[in-house]
């Protein structure tokens, strides 16, 4: 597998992973910024773990809960469903560290959107989801997209639950990070380099942008 | 109270048993797939008189390369010749090289879909979806698996379905969740797992012959010591832990 198509396999995951969580880490980010209620500070905890515990760890939680032998075994079978080591599990994998990252950064837009806005247009008729879409979101768009930058980024670099949970099958489930430490641990330090290269590119233009749009306050 | 809890834990350590000896303790790169062996094998050590003994186990690739760049141990046991000549090509081998093991191949499946296999050649029925062996690549399981499908003439028929692991205890450890159908790992892996079973073990008429070489490293900071424990592994008494645990030891 040459260093073209690892990357754009890994892009192509990313961007699904990030498209994946997209509208559940909207939906929790909203939940968190404008509503009170029993368990919030545990759903807040829950959604930021991956973000703090070691990543082969999240790996291990998802590879136990789909593989054949665990909870969602038997249902994946019966549907003949493969998800481990594929990259559906590259996809996974990617989508939950990333989500945190996603989470945090829209929920402090939200924040800082006033409520009066929201407020106005609940007096003029609007339902929740239409002030929700016509102008929480948009005023809020420069941090939601800074935050989808920034999962897509870490998704990017993505490696202990990656390898955990979709292993490294070369054409199938090699990601960038996951090549790295392939031709690391088999002594081929100038194609490892060469990924580094890469993947450090990639991590850069991402990150760059969404701090580029993370600077902008909504009007 | 910091100053309680510091002086506490201070003694705590500083408190040695009665007749345990106080040297530093050796540091011992392995192959993974001799962890449950060579701690047997370290405790019998300690409790015969001999020293502590530090492990740092995992695929010999990744412990050659760690010797070759500087890394302190005393001794190396490689699953293969191969990755032994990895540091010995980086200088980095101190004293004689000796072979130590022999082992074995063996497929296992899950335990809850227990089969047997007559021959190796049927994991190139399709109904094995997923087999795990290490990375072909340098993992010595991997490799030997690899050369053991080839010369059997399934390595073809079966490549699209390998999923290749950082070892061999990876490999184990895909069989035991079912995340694979098949793994071909060592015959000890096999004996040690309780939920992975064998479908196939060796002694294999046609199989690779497996070394587990041993060398004492350059940047040995105890070369003495590390030598005595090799010793002991290499005794009668080391030979029977070995046996246990169903290595064949070089005679």
């Amino acid at each position: 597998m040459d260093t073209w198509s690892i990357t754009a396999f890994t892009i192509a995951c990313a961007i699904g992973a990030t498209t994946l969580m997209f509208v559940p880490g909207l939906g929790v980010a909203w939940l968190l910024a404008r509503h009170r209620f029993v368990g919030r500070t545990a759903l807040e905890t829950v959604v930021s773990l991956p973000l703090v515990m070691p990543p082969v760890a999240t790996g291990l939680l998802l590879l136990l809960l789909l593989s054949r032998r665990g909870p969602l075994g038997p249902l994946l079978e019966r549907f003949d469903i493969q998800i481990v080591f594929t990259w559906k599990a590259v996809v996974l994998a990617m989508g939950f560290i990333g989500l945190p990252m996603l989470v945090r950064t829209a929920r402090a837009g939200f924040e800082n959107v006033d409520r009066r806005y929201e407020q106005v247009a609940a007096t003029l008729g609007a339902s929740p989801f239409r002030s929700f879409m016509t102008i929480s979101l948009p005023l809020a768009w420069p941090s939601v997209v800074a935050g989808a930058m920034l999962a897509f980024a870490r998704a990017v670099g993505e490696f202990g639950a990656t390898i955990v949970v979709a292993g490294s099958i070369p054409g199938v489930t090699r990601t960038l990070a996951v090549a790295i430490y392939g031709y690391t641990e088999t002594g081929q330090d100038a194609k490892a380099l060469e990924l580094l290269a890469v993947s450090a590119t990639i991590a850069f233009a991402a990150l760059w942008l969404s701090n580029r749009l993370a600077e902008r306050r909504p009007a | 109270m910091f100053a309680r809890i510091a002086a506490f834990a201070l003694s705590a350590c500083a408190g040695v048993p009665q007749g345990l000896p106080t040297r530093p303790p050796i540091t011992v790169s392995a192959a993974v797939s001799l962890t449950d062996v060579l701690m047997a094998e370290a405790q019998e050590y300690a409790r015969t008189g001999g020293g502590n003994v530090r492990f740092n186990f995992g695929a010999s690739n990744v412990l050659a390369r760690q010797i070759a760049s500087g890394a302190p141990v005393d001794l190396f046991i490689s699953a293969d010749q191969a990755q032994m000549d990895v540091v010995a090509a980086a200088g980095a081998i101190g004293g004689t090289r000796v072979d130590l093991l022999y082992n074995q191949l063996a497929v296992v499946v899950p335990s809850d879909r227990p089969r047997t296999l007559r021959s190796v050649r049927e994991l190139a029925d399709p109904a094995f979806k997923r087999i795990a062996i290490g990375d072909p690549q340098a993992v010595p399981a991997g490799v030997y698996a690899k050369q053991y499908l080839q010369q059997v003439g399934i390595w073809d028929a079966v490549q699209q379905r390998i999923v290749p692991s950082a070892s061999v205890r990876a490999a184990l450890s895909a069989v035991e969740t079912g995340a694979v159908d098949a793994a071909i790992v060592y015959r000890t892996d096999a004996r040690i797992s309780t939920r992975a079973s064998a479908a196939l073990v060796g002694p294999l008429a046609d199989g690779p012959r497996i070394v587990y070489p041993a060398a004492i490293t350059k940047s040995a900071e105890q070369p003495a010591e590390a030598s005595r424990f090799l010793d002991f592994l290499r005794s009668g008494k080391g030979r029977l832990v070995f046996e246990r645990f169903g290595f064949t030891p070089v005679s």
